[in-house]
């Protein structure tokens, strides 16, 4: 697509709330919004490395959870010292949060430096499953089932309108919107450079790439700690939207909904999450309209495997395809990122 | 090792490699001069390909070392070995099969940029700078090898021939002062296997020094300034290919020894 089409997307959802004055319609973009985020993270693992994060929501989650900490302060007992944290301001909560997660990410692109394929998959499924149980057992700090309430929404000074806090829909919309436009250039900008070329080069083919002189390490943790990062502001918004945090923010099936954000949507490319995302984040609420619930799923599902069935590269490689004519169709045979091409 | 080698640029010294009970080289000696273009020749198991992963780091000897420029490549990871200037190809096709030829020798110039993460998250001047000199040289590379007109193709769109060149390709846009071959011409028919001795000298003409797995043995004995031979991980003869042709040892591993009167 064009360079000029981030910006007519962009005007178009910009201009949502101004024909839209369905109050649940906009919450329902809003959630779509933040998963879009957390799917476009995901999709730098697995669609330019072709490492398969299936732990992905530990990033969301320590993003959110520590937003919320931070901004509603806590007190905990730890090995016999106390630590107590007064309240900060939401922003400086939202940063530790994008910090904690990329330390994590970080973490896990060390631990993991040296397996890839199946082995990728069970560590990050590992970490991710350790992440939801401490967050339901480690009560004094996180209040385990019981959640974090009250969260309190975010403040910002922001020229022209001064003093702004995200208490209403419409506000909350543009948020997500303004952040959701960075996440998108900001991986846009990594994978059209030297550093995403190295990533695609660890994709495609492994050994190659060190025979260049490629850190493949190296730029699967960098890749790692940036998707980490992204899935974790991604998860400070959702605490301060939805503004109560549980441990089931932590649960398998939100990693499968990213994943089959980006698969359907197109892996390795920009726009996949985006496409996808829309399309798996509004369709539910479309059925809720047509259909008892056990049919809407019923639905849900077939979309899912007619698409994957026909389109195997997802909806954004067979439409640029199209675009481009007959031509194209080699190219998308190729592209298949796999796993363990070694 | 040899006297007509001017001063050796790698040196491999001893090196064995056992997998369990199979010694796949053993006590594996010799040595490559500046500019030269040295063969590695012998039958199919003679651990030629064993000895490339294990001089570039993709393999660790289980004794003995390798050296280049007096520095020690092993227990040196690939790219690190890359990083220093000694560069392999592949002996089975080995492309970033889903990018376009452009972008395989792109990739290829990882080394040749320096690229920060802030310059590449701002956009600064001196990133964009970079990103155009890679761009030019990459279609340097492209027109050297000959491949320029296929440039946005995908590299698994294109014949075979032309895909081992670009693996070449991708070789020499990692800049290197060696490089490896792993048996380049194969899959090559006779015409693109001339076309390619030529170009073999053409990037000696450049200041890079080759050593060469091969089985086409007039290409072999046509660009070599030495032979070095191996049969069951031992070195049998070493020398000038005119030497290696007559050599009887060498016969008889490769045709038996009933036809070594031949």
């Amino acid at each position: 697509m064009s360079r000029f089409a981030p910006w007519a997307v962009a005007l178009f959802f910009a201009s949502v709330p101004l024909w839209i004055g369905d109050q649940y319609f906009l919450h329902i973009l809003i959630s779509t919004g933040i998963f879009i985020i957390a799917a476009m993270s995901l999709n730098l693992l697995l669609g330019y490395t072709g490492q398969l994060s299936l732990g992905h929501v530990a990033f969301f989650g320590i993003g959110a959870y520590t937003s919320a900490l931070v901004s509603l302060g806590f007190d905990v007992n730890l090995l016999g010292w106390t630590v107590t944290l007064a309240p900060k301001p939401v922003w400086v909560g939202l940063l530790c949060g994008i910090v904690l997660a990329g330390l994590a990410g970080w973490f896990i692109g060390k631990v993991s430096f040296k397996v890839r394929g199946a082995y990728f998959v069970i560590v990050t499924i590992s970490f991710a499953e350790v992440v939801r149980l401490v967050a339901l057992n480690w009560i004094d700090l996180t209040e385990g089932p019981m959640a974090l309430n009250n969260i309190p929404p975010l403040t910002l000074w922001l020229p022209w309108l001064g003093e702004t806090t995200f208490w209403r829909k419409t506000p909350n919309y543009y948020l997500i919107l303004v952040v959701g436009l960075v996440a998108f250039e900001v991986i846009r900008r990594l994978v059209q450079s030297r550093l995403g070329r190295s990533l695609i080069a660890l994709r495609e083919n492994e050994p190659l790439a060190m025979s260049v002189g490629i850190d493949v390490t190296r730029a699967l943790v960098v890749a790692t700690v940036i998707s980490a990062a992204i899935a974790g502001a991604a998860g400070g918004l959702y605490a301060h939207y939805i503004r109560i945090v549980d441990p089931d923010v932590f649960l398998f099936i939100y990693t499968v909904t990213m994943v089959i954000m980006v698969v359907v949507g197109g892996k390795g490319t920009l726009w996949g999450p985006v496409v996808g995302g829309l399309l798996f984040g509004i369709l539910p609420d479309f059925l809720r309209d047509m259909a008892a619930p056990e049919v809407q799923w019923v639905i849900y599902g077939a979309v899912m495997i007619v698409i994957v069935f026909f389109l195997p590269q997802g909806i954004v490689p067979a439409v640029n395809a199209w675009l481009r004519g007959r031509g194209a169709s080699s190219r998308d045979a190729a592209a298949t990122p796999g796993e363990d091409r070694a | 090792m040899s006297a007509a080698s001017p001063e050796p640029l790698l040196e491999i010294e001893g090196i064995s490699v056992r997998f369990g009970g199979l010694i796949a080289i053993a006590d594996l000696t010799f040595d490559v001069g500046e500019g030269e273009i040295v063969s590695l020749i012998g039958p199919n198991g003679a651990g030629k390909t064993t000895a490339f992963n294990a001089i570039t780091g993709y393999l660790q000897p289980t004794s003995g070392e390798v050296r280049y420029r007096n520095r020690r490549l092993t227990g040196m990871k690939p790219n690190q070995v890359a990083g220093i200037g000694v560069v392999r190809t592949f002996q089975k096709t080995s492309l970033f099969a889903g990018n376009t030829v452009f972008e395989n020798v792109l990739i290829g110039l990882h080394k040749a940029g320096k690229q920060t993460l802030a310059g590449i998250l701002l956009r600064l001047p001196g990133m964009r700078e970079e990103e155009r000199r890679l761009r030019a040289q990459a279609q340097e590379v492209l027109e050297f090898i000959g491949l320029a007109h296929r440039a946005e193709e995908l590299a698994s769109a294109l014949p075979y021939g032309e895909q081992r060149l670009l693996e070449i390709a991708v070789g020499l846009a990692a800049r290197p002062e060696m490089l490896l071959l792993d048996e380049p011409a194969s899959g090559m028919n006779p015409a693109e296997t001339v076309a390619f001795m030529k170009m073999v000298q053409q990037i000696r003409g450049r200041g890079i020094t080759i050593l060469l797995v091969e089985h086409d043995m007039r290409m072999v004995m046509g660009i070599s300034d030495r032979v070095v031979v191996l049969n069951q991980g031992v070195v049998i003869a070493e020398g000038p290919p005119a030497a290696i042709q007559r050599d009887p040892e060498v016969i008889r591993a490769y045709l038996g020894s009933g036809a070594a009167r031949a």
